[in-house]
């Protein structure tokens, strides 16, 4: 068994900081949404603001290093054009999407989106993080603060799980060998 | 104030635990900072849509945002857009922090400016300006 360099970074792009976002985006979602004054104590709060606010700030992070990778290690080698004489198009990704039928969108329509629009999750994300640093406990009393964090911090997600699952299904149809 | 009473095997009651109201004090900071924050987010967002879109469109804009060859135009693109967001933050946040503003207006037009760079991100939208 043996996994190359490329595959390394692309399953650390895909998998590992991917499996990261989403534990940090579960904790955070379910503390933003919890973060009602019915529902918590002044104990309750500490613990329940601390676990917040590193949730969304890991989250924050891991979709910046998620997309830096992604699109300056990893998405160079999906791109690389292949030598003009080349038979065998397995280790260029694109030019395999593109040169096999049927498998054309992929890269028309699935890496074009995946690509832009990876990058609304980091800056999405951000915001929220900001939003629960700076306001802290008043995020439990203001609740339109609160309920623009959550929408904006499932945006952040929505636009991620996108480029995420169009990225597995290239994968599968042109792994990055 | 809330306990928790436990009938014990033994036939005991014991309160097991007393929650004790207590206070917690909030002092309310203006929503400029917030305001500032999601409509550079919104800004940021617009911009990577509407560069997209150029991208396809204008081949002289394609080729200048090659920033780096690897990466191809994906890389100017990107920049710019992070470059855009995190200028219109730098602008924005200053003038808002202290102030306070009708949150409802804020998230309209964080939502129209979001909701436009999603359509601009979507390739078939962006393939609408592409030469023949």
């Amino acid at each position: 068994m043996e996994v190359s360099n490329r595959e390394t970074w692309a399953a650390l792009h895909g998998m590992f900081f991917g499996a990261i976002f989403l534990i940090a985006f579960a904790g955070g979602l379910a503390g933003l949404w919890s973060l009602r004054p019915e529902w918590v104590t002044v104990n309750g709060i500490r613990e329940r603001m601390f676990r917040l606010k590193v949730g969304v700030s890991v989250m924050a992070a891991v979709a910046w290093v998620t997309v830096v990778t992604g699109t300056w290690i990893v998405y160079p080698w999906y791109r690389a054009a292949p030598p003009e004489d080349a038979t065998d198009l397995s280790k260029y990704p694109r030019s395999l999407l593109l040169e096999t039928p049927g498998k054309e969108q992929w890269h028309t329509f699935g890496m074009e989106w995946k690509e832009h629009v990876a990058w609304m999750s980091p800056i999405l994300a951000t915001a929220v993080a900001f939003i629960v640093l700076y306001y802290g406990n008043q995020l439990i009393v203001d609740k339109k603060l609160r309920y623009a964090s959550i929408v904006l911090y499932i945006l952040a997600f929505a636009a991620a799980g996108v480029a995420g699952a169009l990225g597995a299904f290239i994968t599968k149809a042109a792994p990055i060998l | 104030m809330a306990t928790i009473r436990v009938e014990r095997a033994d036939g005991r009651t014991v309160d097991e635990i007393e929650w004790k109201a207590e206070e917690l004090e909030i002092v309310e900071r203006p929503n400029g900072a917030a305001a500032a924050a999601i409509l550079s987010a919104g800004f940021g967002a617009l911009v990577l849509g509407l560069l997209a879109s150029l991208s396809e469109a204008s081949t002289a804009a394609h080729d200048w945002f090659d920033f780096q060859a690897r990466v191809g135009p994906l890389s100017g693109k990107t920049i710019m857009s992070v470059v855009a967001y995190v200028a219109s933050w730098a602008v924005l946040a200053p003038v808002m922090w202290k102030r306070s503003f009708a949150l409802n207006t804020v998230f309209v037009i964080a939502a129209v400016l979001i909701g436009a760079g999603l359509v601009g991100t979507f390739p078939k939208f962006f393939e609408l300006f592409a030469p023949e």
